[in-house]
């Protein structure tokens, strides 16, 4: 086998077809980057969900005087005689795992620690403004419907916050990008299959008269069929590289951009990203593989 | 060296059989014509004997191997003990008759020191000496022949196939193309050539095979183009 005859054959294929080649290259760039993309939504969803697991709690605020609350029509504020009962109620609901009272100062240092950088709104609010609140941690974060119709209807509650609605709504949205990301991978796929066979047997057209004298003098099926398998291969692992590029762009500034509004631990690593492009760069030649052989089965009989 | 037991092929969407019962043997290191008029089975032969083709009923066997059983993983081990030259040359455009030449023994994987000695020892054989580094298209007809010829040949195949080779090649240049087949049939390669042209066959008495809508109607060493009763 000689590797340097192969090549320049190769490179000869390539260049007579360099517009059906770029094509190839595209639809292969554009095919793997979205499905690297959806890759990635995948693995920044699975990272954000072991995140929140076990932080996701239902803030249940008590009434404070004069609260503009419907629930609280008339109330005075809560006292402890009240706080008690309240608690007592919230824990004997079955799905509850635990129950953490937060004062209205300590609700009003995470207000300001979470709003460190807007200092006019933070100094319009005081202490004695904030809400004090149960957290409830359910053993089932996903259970929250039923429970948080029963949390308002305890007396004295004001509003119940769930942080897993929110958090769903959000992974839902990313769901969707996702699944939009992966079915146009698909049909890119099935379009780069495509096109990549009709490459091939222009390929083999243009080269008929060298094919039919190599089977004619006796070169083995591999060797005829090499230059065409190689030049899928080539077209493929240079879709691939642009995919690359395009990956490492979208971590760089949508996930980079979107963990600024995420908590700082459930970022996309750059580990994450480096296996979606490995993934994505064998998956891409293998589709250009499978796809040169299954034309030359058809176009170069022996 | 070629052996044919009762050989019939029909070609799909035709009725009418390219070869009927056709039983032949031709002995290593002979020199055989293939003639009869267009359409007699001439091609059909040669392409069976290549493996292009298989027979729907008989048995071919082709340097000891049976055809039926050879699988088709090694049917091009088969085609690098057979040249094949045809009426068209087939020669590259792009290639001058070095790389030409070389093409063959590149694709089979030879070593390129290999190329380097044997190549132009053929060149000089079907006497282009000096034209290496010419391109086809600044040969003549008989020169280009002439290159296919060597790149048949340059792999040292126990049988040459020819196929009408001097069909494009006028009959004063012809004479030098049948001297170089003679050639290399006196180094011991069996040549099969199929022709249409009485005055060669003439010339060269040797043994002449007549097909006829695909039967074998005469078989005769030392023979003549026409009848010669």
């Amino acid at each position: 086998m000689r590797a340097n005859f192969i090549f320049s054959e190769v490179w000869i294929g390539l260049r007579r077809n360099l517009t059906m080649t770029i094509a190839v290259i595209v639809t292969v760039a554009i095919a793997m980057a979205l499905l690297g993309v959806g890759l990635m939504i995948n693995a920044q969803v699975s990272r954000m969900k072991d995140f929140w697991s076990g932080r996701v709690e239902i803030s249940t605020f008590l009434c404070k005087k004069d609260d503009p609350f419907a629930a609280c029509k008339g109330s005075t504020g809560v006292d402890e005689t009240q706080k008690q009962e309240i608690e007592a109620a919230i824990r004997a609901l079955p799905q509850v795992e635990n129950v953490t009272f937060e004062n209205s100062a300590t609700a009003y240092e995470n207000f300001r620690t979470a709003y460190a950088d807007n200092p006019v709104f933070v100094a319009a609010v005081q202490a004695e403004d904030m809400p004090e609140s149960y957290q409830v941690k359910l053993k089932n974060p996903d259970e929250y419907v039923a429970v948080i119709d029963q949390l308002k209807a305890i007396k004295g509650v004001s509003n119940v916050v769930n942080h897993q609605a929110i958090l769903d709504r959000f992974f839902g949205l990313l769901e969707r990008l996702r699944w939009a990301a992966l079915v146009v991978a698909g049909i890119l796929v099935v379009s780069a299959f495509l096109l990549i066979g009709n490459t091939v047997r222009l390929s083999a057209y243009n080269r008929r008269r060298e094919t039919g004298i190599m089977r004619l003098v006796g070169a083995s099926n591999l060797y005829i069929q090499l230059p065409f398998v190689m030049e899928g291969v080539i077209a493929g692992l240079l879709g691939g590289v642009v995919a690359a590029v395009l990956l490492i762009i979208s971590k760089v500034f949508l996930f980079e951009s979107m963990a600024a509004y995420l908590a700082a631990n459930s970022q996309l690593e750059w580990n994450d990203v480096a296996g979606v492009i490995t993934l994505t760069m064998i998956i891409g030649v293998v589709i250009c593989v499978i796809a040169s052989f299954f034309t030359l089965r058809r176009y170069l009989k022996v | 060296m070629i052996h044919f037991d009762n050989v019939t092929k029909v070609y799909a969407n035709q009725n009418r059989p390219a070869l009927d019962h056709v039983s032949v043997d031709v002995d290593k290191g002979e020199f055989v014509f293939l003639v009869g008029p267009s359409g007699s089975g001439k091609s059909t032969f040669l392409r069976l004997v290549l493996k292009e083709e298989r027979p729907n009923s008989g048995a071919i066997h082709v340097a000891g191997k049976d055809l039926a059983r050879l699988s088709n993983f090694k049917v091009p081990h088969l085609r690098r003990r057979i040249g094949c030259v045809f009426q068209d040359f087939r020669l590259l455009p792009n290639k001058n008759v070095y790389e030409n030449v070389a093409f063959a023994l590149e694709v089979i994987g030879k070593p390129r020191r290999f190329i380097r000695k044997v190549v132009p020892e053929v060149i000089e054989l079907v006497g282009l000496e000096g034209k290496a580094h010419r391109m086809p298209d600044e040969l003549s007809g008989g020169e280009q022949q002439r290159v296919a010829m060597a790149r048949a040949f340059v792999n040292r195949p126990m049988i040459l196939l020819a196929d009408e080779p001097t069909g494009n090649i006028d009959p004063a240049t012809s004479i030098g193309i049948m001297k170089v087949l003679d050639r290399i049939n006196r180094t011991g390669t069996t040549v099969v050539m199929a022709t249409h042209d009485a005055a060669i066959v003439d010339s060269m008495r040797k043994r002449v095979v007549e097909l006829e809508d695909g039967k074998i109607v005469r078989d005769q060493s030392r023979g003549v183009y026409g009848q010669a009763y």
